[in-house]
Formats: C-alpha cells, sequence, structure tokens
C-alpha cells in the first residue's frame, strides 16, 4: 500500500541520490560506537523501540526526559568546578572567589599521592605532591580546605577513591570541628573504585576489599549522612581513557548493579541507599551521541532498579553529574578548546544533567589560571542567562533522530551489559581484565582515526593555526608544596596523643579481619590526627596492596593504515635498522610516580610495536631508578616517559641521574611525551631530552623521530 | 677483553650490552659473540639454570615474582630471561613481563631481561643459551628461564636447563591426558599454582591428578624423582617448598652424576645445532647460486622427469659442488 509518508520518502531519496551522487545506502557514517547515523530519520524510525516510550513525559518513567517535571525551567542546572590547587590554603582561596563569582557547589581534586594513600613525606611521591591537587596528609588540612566555608551550607563533591576513608572521614571530622554533624553534610564523594581498575589506576587494595569499603562507606552514610551522595559512579575517566559512549554508558551501569549488589550484600534495603546514588558521565565532542547517551542512560538505570525490586520512585531515577572532556582539548591552537566545551556544555544540558563543570581552555597543558577557570565558569553563565536553554524541558524530545538514537545505544549498552553480567557482575570482569582491554582497543581505533586524518581535529591534523598563541599557564613550585606539607607532618605528629593514635589504629586493622565497618573507626583515628598514610598503610597490612597486571592489544592501530605512505615509511625504517643493527630498534615506554593515567601509554606501545618495533612496558607507579635498572638491562635504545600529571620537572632529571649512575656512558635516548607546558621544553631539553611530544602528537610522525634520534646516536657513536 | 672482566665484576651495563651481542643477527656480531662465549666458558659460575614454562594464564610471571621474591629475601642472586611473543604479523612485540615482576625488577640482587622471541624454533629465543652463560659468569646464583607455553618444553629440558619445571593452574589435570608423555618425560617438577581462595580444593586435585600421571611413568633408580608442589603466588605460600625441592634435586643428581651428565648432553647438542646451523647456511647459500630447483621443478611439471629422480638429480648435483 503506498502511503502519502512512502511516497515523500521515495522522492526525497531520488533528491538525495541526485545531489550527493552517492547511493542512499552507501551515505550513512560510522561513528566509534559501531552505529550507522543515516542522512535522514523519519517517523518510521521511532515506531517500535525497545526502550524508549514516546508517550512518556519529564519526570515520569522511563525518565528519558529527565529525572525531574519541571527542570532547569525551576532551577538551572549546578555550575560545578573542579578544582584544587597544591596547598589546602590556596584552594581554600579560590573556593571563596569561586562561590563569590556565582558558583553554587565546590568540587576538591585531590593530588596524587593523597590519591594513593602515601603522606607527603613518603619518598614514593617526591614528584607528585601538590600536583594534580591538592594535598591532604592530615585532617588539619582539610580544615584549612573549607575555613571560613560553612559546611552545612555548602555541597561538596570530593574526586577520591583509592583513599576514601581517611578522606571522608577528614571531611567528617573537619565538619564537626566546625561543630556541624554528619548529618548536615551534604555532597558526594566518587567511592568508584571499579572504574580506578579499568582506567585510571588510583587503587590501593585488591578488588574484593576495596569493594568491600565501597559498600561500607554507602551503609554508613545511608545510616549516619543522609544529604551526602555516597558513590559518584563515573563512566567520565572512561571516555577520557578512550571509550567510546556505548562502552562508557554500558560499563557505568554495570558498575553501579555492582555496587547496588554490594551495598545489598550488607542488608541493607535498596530504596534506604539507592536514592543516594549519583553518576557522574563525560560529554565529547559528538553532540547529539552526548545528549543521546544521558537519556539512554536514565532510562537503562530505570530498568536495572526496577529489575533489582526498588519500589520508590526515587531509587530508580539516575541523577548524574557532567563534565566536559579532557581528552578532546587540544596543545595546538589553544583557543579551539573553548569552543569545543561550549558545543560539549550544551549537549550535556541538552541531555539534562544535574550539574556540570565545563573545564578550561589551558587544561591541556597545566592546571587553569584565575583568568581561564573564569572563561570556563561564564560558558555555563552564558548558557543559562542567555540562551533560552531553560525554558524549555528536552526540547529535543521527539526528534526522530534523537528518540532513535537514545534507543540504538540503549540496546547497544545493554548487550554488553549482558555480558558483563554473564562473566559474573564487574568485580569478575575486571580482574579478568577484560573491560580494561576493550577500552584502549576503543582508545587505539580513536588515535589511529585522527593519525590518519579520518577523523577532523581543526588546529592539529587539519586547519593549522600558522602562529601558534602563547599562552601563560600556571607554575607549580612542587619542592616548596612538599616542604611545606612534611614540615605539617611533622609538627602534627609531635604534638599528637600517638598512644590515641596507635590504639584507633589498632582498632581499624582489628576491624578489617573482623569484618566490621571501616569507616567509623577510620573516623576516631583521623580524630586523633593519624595521618592519611597511616590509616591506609594500617588497612595495607590486612589487604595488601594492589599490582595490576597488565594486557595489551595489537594490531589495532596498524590496520587503519594499511597501505598509508608514512606509516610503511616507518615500517621500512625499522627494517633497514634490523637489517644494520642485528635488532629492531627497542624502546622502554614508562610512567614514573603515582600518575595512573595509562592510555597515551598505551596507545604508543602498542602503536609502535605494530610499526616492528620491540616495545617493553614498564609497570604502573615506577621510581626513576627502577625504570633506570630496568632500561639498561634490556639495553634499550630509548625509554619514551608518559607523563600527565605535571611531574615531570621532578622526574624526569631523577631518571636521567639513575641512568648515568648505572651507566656512566649511557647513550640511552629519552624522550618525554604527554601534557608539558612550552615553558618547561627549554628545562627538559637542558637535560638532556631528545625529543618532546605535547598531546595530539601524531603517532607516526613521533615513530619517525625516535628511530631517527636512535640511529643518529648510533651512527655518532661509531 | 675488557668485556669479559666488567661481565665477571657484575657490570649491570655490560652484562645487558653482551646479551645484546649474542642475540643480534648480525654475522659480525655472531663472530664477536663466538669469542666472547669461548672465553666466558673459562670463567664459570656456579648458577642452577631452571626453566620454567606453562599455558598462558596459568600465572607464570606472577609465580616467578612471588618466588623471585622469597630467594633474593635470603640474599641469592637471580638473574631471569623471559622470551615474549613477537607479532606474526609486524615482527614488533610488546614485552610486557616486568608489569607482573614489579617488586623483585626494583631489587639491585636481580637481572632481569625480556627477549622477543621472533618467532624462532620452539619459543626459545636466539641466544638463551649464550644469554644463561653471561649471567652464570656475572656470578648469578638462579638464572631462571621463563616461556610461553608448554611446547618448547622438550627443547628446555634437553638443551638449556638444569631443572624444568611446568607451571599449572588449577583443573588442568583433565588436559593431562593429551600432553601426559612429554611432560612427564621432561618435566622435574610440576607446580600447581592459584592454591588460595575458592580455587584450593581444585588446585589439590589437580595436584593429585599431576601425581598419579607421574606414577604410571617408569622411574629411573639414579634420576632425582620428580615432585608435584602446590603453591600460591598470590599468596606467597608453598615457596619454601619450591627451592627445597630444587636443592634436593641438583643434590641428588650432582651426587650420582646426573647433573653433569645431562650438562655434557647439552653441549653435544650445542656443538650439533651449530654445526647443523653453518652447514645449512652455506647449502643455503650453494641453492640459491644452484638455481637447479626451479630448473627441474619446470621439468616435472612439463612431465619431462619425475619428481623423485628430480630430487636425486639436484641432490647429486649439490654435493658435487
Amino acid at each position: 500500500m503506498k502511503t502519502k509518508n512512502s511516497e515523500n520518502y521515495t522522492k526525497w531519496q531520488k533528491s538525495f541520490e541526485q545531489e550527493t551522487k552517492i547511493d542512499l545506502s552507501e551515505a550513512s557514517s560510522d561513528t566509534d560506537e559501531g552505529i550507522k547515523i543515516k542522512p535522514v530519520y523519519t517517523k518510521a524510525d521511532i515506531e517500535n523501540l525497545s526502550f524508549v516510550d514516546n508517550d512518556s513525559l519529564p519526570g515520569q518513567l522511563p525518565y528519558t526526559r529527565g529525572p525531574k517535571a519541571s527542570m532547569y525551567t525551576n532551577r538551572p542546572w549546578t555550575i560545578r568546578q573542579y578544582a584544587g590547587f597544591s596547598t589546602a590554603e590556596e584552594s581554600n582561596e579560590f573556593y571563596k572567589k569561586n562561590l563569590k563569582s556565582g558558583q553554587k557547589g565546590l568540587s576538591v581534586a585531590f593530588d596524587l599521592p593523597t590519591h594513593r594513600g602515601y603522606d607527603s613525606d613518603d619518598d614514593l611521591v617526591m614528584g607528585d605532591v601538590g600536583k594534580a591537587g591538592v594535598a591532604i596528609d592530615t585532617v588539619e588540612d582539610m580544615k584549612i580546605l573549607f575555613n571560613d566555608i560553612p559546611l552545612d551550607q555548602m555541597s561538596v563533591s570530593m574526586t577520591m577513591n583509592g583513599a576514601v576513608l581517611p578522606v571522608l572521614s577528614s571531611f567528617v571530622v573537619a565538619g564537626e570541628e566546625q561543630n556541624v554533624n554528619k548529618n548536615l553534610l551534604s555532597g558526594t564523594i566518587q567511592n568508584d573504585i571499579l572504574k580506578e581498575f579499568m582506567v585510571r589506576n588510583t587503587y590501593i587494595y585488591p578488588p574484593d576489599p576495596s569493594m568491600k569499603i565501597v559498600a561500607d562507606i554507602i551503609e554508613f552514610t545511608s545510616k549516619e549522612m543522609p544529604k551526602f551522595n555516597s558513590i559518584s559512579i563515573s563512566g567520565y575517566h572512561m571516555q577520557e581513557a578512550g571509550a567510546d559512549n556505548v562502552l562508557e554508558l554500558a560499563y557505568t551501569l554495570a558498575d553501579g548493579m555492582e555496587y547496588v549488589r554490594a551495598a545489598l550484600s550488607k542488608g541493607l534495603d535498596i530504596d534506604d541507599f539507592a536514592p543516594r546514588l549519583s553518576f557522574f558521565f563525560a560529554i565529547g565532542t559528538d553532540f547529539f551521541m552526548e545528549i543521546a547517551k544521558l537519556r539512554a542512560a536514565r532510562t537503562l538505570w530505570y530498568k536495572i532498579m526496577k529489575d533489582f525490586g526498588a519500589k520508590n520512585e526515587k531509587s530508580m531515577i539516575l541523577r548524574t553529574h557532567c563534565q566536559t572532556s579532557g581528552v578532546s582539548l587540544t596543545e595546538k591552537d589553544p583557543y579551539n578548546n573553548i569552543i569545543r566545551t561550549s558545543y560539549e556544555a550544551l549537549s550535556a544540558i541538552l541531555g539534562g544533567t544535574q550539574s556540570l563543570h565545563t573545564n578550561s581552555f589551558d587544561e591541556a597543558i597545566a592546571l587553569p589560571t584565575d583568568e581561564s577557570a573564569r572563561i570556563a565558569r561564564n560558558t555555563q553563565l552564558i548558557l543559562q542567562n542567555e540562551t533560552g536553554v531553560t525554558n524549555t524541558v528536552d526540547p529535543l524530545a521527539g526528534s526522530y533522530f534523537i528518540e532513535s538514537l537514545t534507543d540504538e545505544l540503549s540496546k547497544k549498552a545493554w548487550e554488553i551489559i549482558e555480558e558483563i553480567e554473564s562473566l559474573g557482575g564487574m568485580t569478575k570482569a575486571v580482574k579478568a581484565g577484560v573491560p580494561k582491554l576493550k577500552i584502549e582497543e576503543s582508545a587505539t581505533k580513536k588515535q589511529a582515526k585522527v593519525d590518519s586524518g579520518s577523523r577532523v581535529v581543526v588546529g592539529v591534523n587539519k586547519f593549522k593555526n600558522p602562529k601558534e598563541p602563547q599562552v601563560d599557564v600556571r607554575v607549580i613550585d612542587n619542592n616548596k608544596v612538599r616542604d611545606d606539607q612534611i614540615k605539617k607532618i611533622n609538627d602534627i605528629k609531635a604534638s599528637r596523643d600517638q598512644k590515641a593514635v596507635d590504639e584507633s589504629l589498632a582498632k581499624l586493622v582489628s576491624a578489617a579481619k573482623e569484618d566490621s565497618n571501616l569507616l567509623a573507626c577510620s573516623i576516631d583515628a583521623i580524630k586523633n590526627r593519624a595521618t592519611v598514610g597511616e590509616v591506609s598503610k594500617a588497612l595495607e597490612q590486612v589487604y595488601g596492596r594492589h599490582f595490576a597486571t597488565s594486557l595489551s592489544v595489537s594490531g589495532v592501530y596498524g590496520k587503519h593504515f594499511e597501505g598509508d605512505k608514512n606509516y610503511m615509511n616507518v615500517a621500512k625504517k625499522v627494517n633497514t635498522f634490523e637489517e644494520e643493527n642485528g635488532r629492531r630498534p627497542r624502546v622502554l615506554i614508562v610512567k614514573m610516580g603515582q600518575d595512573g593515567h595509562d592510555r597515551g601509554a598505551k596507545i604508543v606501545a602498542t602503536s609502535f610495536a605494530d610499526m616492528g618495533f620491540d616495545v617493553d612496558m614498564g609497570p604502573l607507579f615506577q621510581s626513576p631508578k627502577d625504570v633506570a635498572k630496568d632500561a639498561i638491562e634490556n639495553d634499550v635504545h630509548a625509554i619514551g616517559v608518559s607523563t600527565l600529571a605535571a611531574g615531570h620537572k621532578t622526574l624526569v632529571p631523577e631518571l636521567m641521574k639513575s641512568l648515568k649512575k648505572i651507566d656512566p656512558n649511557s647513550k640511552i635516548v629519552v624522550f618525554v611525551g604527554g601534557v608539558i607546558p612550552e615553558q618547561d621544553y627549554d628545562f627538559l631539553y637542558e637535560n638532556n631530552i631528545s625529543a618532546i611530544f605535547g598531546p595530539g602528537s601524531n603517532i607516526i610522525e613521533s615513530a619517525e623521530t625516535v628511530i631517527d634520534l636512535i640511529s643518529d646516536k648510533i651512527h655518532k657513536n661509531n | 677483553m675488557q668485556l669479559v672482566e666488567k661481565i665477571v665484576k657484575g657490570e649491570r651495563a655490560a652484562i645487558a650490552k653482551a646479551i645484546t651481542l649474542v642475540e643480534s643477527s648480525k654475522e659480525n656480531d655472531k663472530k664477536e659473540s663466538r669469542r666472547l662465549i669461548s672465553e666466558l666458558l673459562n670463567k664459570p659460575g656456579k648458577s642452577i639454570r631452571i626453566g620454567f614454562s606453562g599455558p598462558p594464564g596459568v600465572g607464570k610471571s606472577t609465580f616467578i615474582e612471588s618466588f623471585g621474591r622469597y630467594l633474593v629475601e635470603k640474599n641469592y642472586k637471580l638473574g631471569i630471561l623471559a622470551i615474549d611473543p613477537s607479532s606474526q604479523i609486524t615482527g614488533g612485540s610488546i614485552l610486557g613481563d616486568k608489569t607482573r615482576m614489579i617488586e623483585i625488577s626494583k631489587n639491585p640482587n636481580t637481572f632481569i631481561r625480556s627477549t622477543p622471541s621472533r618467532g624462532s624454533l620452539g619459543g626459545i629465543s636466539l641466544g638463551t643459551r649464550e644469554a644463561s652463560i653471561i649471567l652464570d659468569a656475572a656470578g648469578y646464583d638462579f638464572i631462571f628461564i621463563e616461556t610461553v607455553g608448554v611446547g618448547q618444553s622438550e627443547t628446555m629440558a634437553t638443551n638449556l636447563v638444569d631443572i624444568f619445571s611446568l607451571i599449572v593452574g588449577p583443573g588442568s589435570g583433565d588436559e593431562l591426558q593429551g600432553i601426559k608423555k612429554g611432560i612427564t618425560e621432561y618435566a622435574d617438577i610440576f607446580i600447581v599454582n592459584k592454591n588460595d581462595g575458592d580455587l584450593k580444593s581444585e588446585a589439590s586435585k589437580t595436584a593429585s591428578d599431576y601425581k598419579s600421571a607421574i606414577s604410571y611413568y617408569k622411574k629411573s633408580s639414579d634420576v632425582a624423582e620428580k615432585e608435584v608442589l602446590l603453591v600460591s603466588a598470590i599468596e606467597q605460600t608453598g615457596m619454601e617448598k619450591v627451592i627445597e625441592t630444587i636443592q634436593n634435586i641438583v643434590t641428588q643428581n650432582k651426587k650420582n652424576k646426573n647433573f653433569d651428565e645431562r650438562r655434557a648432553k647439552q653441549f653435544t647438542y650445542w656443538i650439533e645445532e651449530e654445526v647443523r646451523e653453518i652447514i645449512q647456511f652455506s647449502i643455503q647459500n650453494k641453492i640459491k647460486e644452484d638455481g637447479s630447483i626451479s630448473k627441474f621443478s619446470q621439468k616435472v611439471m612439463n612431465g619431462e622427469i619425475q619428481m623423485f629422480d628430480a630430487i636425486e638429480a639436484i641432490t647429486q648435483n649439490l654435493q658435487n659442488k
């Protein structure tokens, strides 16, 4: 039967094919998620959807259109900027300034030693103190952090997963000592350890005891801290590590299911804790996909929680914080990042987020300056006050494209969730390393698309700025921060009641052995002025420290370059090198210090191996001394240091020293990649670094540079 | 030779460079390598060489980390030669073994070298034997040789090591039927890993499967008995038993001369291998120059001559050259 619709469609198809000279069946674009985006969507695309209900309204199940009926028309999303600067004093100043200029909630970034449960005076962390956030060693630091900020009125979000116990305890005690009872504290602690095992690597203990700690915190807060979100189930870091949107969505929800099970195993009623579960997603540059992702997330979570037997409506509603994508920021032509961030922010808003962090444009290079942070915040203020996006709830509902995309994303994510469930849930999947490997595979594919030019990044692989602008960045004197922190620790250790500290730590250890709730004991220890490091080490006695084993993908990168001229050129150089030198060029890729972001290192390793290099992978968290021993024993030609947490100024010179110490004649070429401000380039070159590759460097070109540097060095020696 | 002195002194960089030399595929390096090895053979150390093999996923590297930690705590010097598979497509490889040997790789009493397998025969890479001679001269007490898969048990046991151990996981007893002969013949020690947590009962069941399997093997009275051991690499349990077993086997085999005989046999193998390689090399060159293979193949295709007559003619031809 010929309807008017199908007649119109046939007519349209004809015009389309005439205009484009492309057969319609060939005209779809493929996304990273493996979804085919068609040139046009029609009513037919939203009939028979599997997950989306076309008739539902905002605040109604399955909550696709938003958790609340009124959404931004009643109250706009919360502008919540994540920040932390080296010391509690500095961060406190910064927070107070921001609160004055219209920010509503606080979000604390901690430095890596704090994340990993080390005090600032620990030798293992010398390059990391105060680098990527604020250093917290004792409750005194926490008190300074919130000086003059009334904790009964301010919602505080803390990005903390590894050392959750001492850090949350410090927050509770800081509140108490401000005369705020813990039942009045509001905010969120990230407390999402599963994704740490997949991507970010700031865990301390093995997966099983780590899950117990998560459950302890959910249990304690559900009873004692009713206004506090016990967990922020985060996909953000997965996308940052290279996961596509389906993987991010599926793994985040699968993590959520695992946390629900952990809490249920404590004997809690699902409706007692589920309303306090919150989520955190990344918003990248794929505009419509990101909108669909947030809508799909709510839709699926409703289904999941209903299946768990939740009765309270609030248990079934997914509330989320979002942050614009850090990995989409480029070092090249950095003002473009303001524009990228604006579009990403708009995606998050159209997707219906509850709060939002917009990145500063200089974050591909360093921690933001006051000026860049202001621009980032204004991005949201302009959206709220000038564009009219708050006037209508879920304005894209009913769009054939958006509704169909939401449903398709839901379907794809559901398949992956079922796969994880069939492995026995996320803890088991994480132990087997499955999600980590999938994310790395996806990351490598994305990188290959950029390097081969099949994906355009403005200012990086196309439309390059002939005159790169100079940007002022924030500089941190790491040694000074560390010295100050050490002095504070020593003062506290000298003045505290040591017997009380020892006793409370001993109690904590026995609580861990007896499997009782750890948060209460940890609060006591912190109150007695035990340090973050001491609390973490006490539990380490029982649980041990976790060391990740790493699996690697291979062949994924190379596949995108079959027949590519530059790629073949490098592969040829590698073969010539082998003929001349009796072995392939051998490169050790390392991470040093407490910086666990290993996406870049992994991509470089697998793509170099695909080009024919022999690539040694170092373990995470190595000291410069360990790296030197490893490099020399394996007689590598070059070491590539991946650094994303600003530790390079301390750790790289230390590495050069260690190399010379073992082998005074060492001819090893050292190159550095990652987030390095241009101001530091000269410093690194003075320390005999041969090459520096910033974010957005083309890997094939980098590989060619490296093999040329190695060959040069060999020829010079002969 | 300066390099020899440095190796004997135990200088890390010198040992590393020497291993690079013996692994090199360059003709010049090979000559130099032979000279180096002959000198080092005059300065033998006291190392015991132990081979570790086992299917992927049983925790070989984790076991080595755990056992190695136990040994270095007792002040032994430990050299590890780990062989990683190379990619078949590109020839490159990712050498990730050290990500599972975190603690021991930091220890000053260890030397850990990963080597890409280069798709060489049996997974044992070229130069492994020479590398173990270098580490021996450098004063390492134990030399571990780790390979992937069980396929190279024979090569390893007969060519390279004093003791060959197979690491297996719980539940692997069922696979025993298929590979029984090879392993019972070549392995001196069977290490059943993952004797921890939920897997404990499965692990001890597997251990008894192995025990009964080796009991069928006719044991000659003068060779040390094969042992099956239960360990947990992650909990670091059972390690005393492993070292005790190794030491017992060594003592017993030394007493009854088995130890030296095995090493003597390995030398014979080595010489045979070198001779074969040299002949093969020269034959290959002859074949390349001669061109009679393609000439005769054409004739066989055309039906002018029978295949086996052609082969004989070609061989005759080459031998006369």
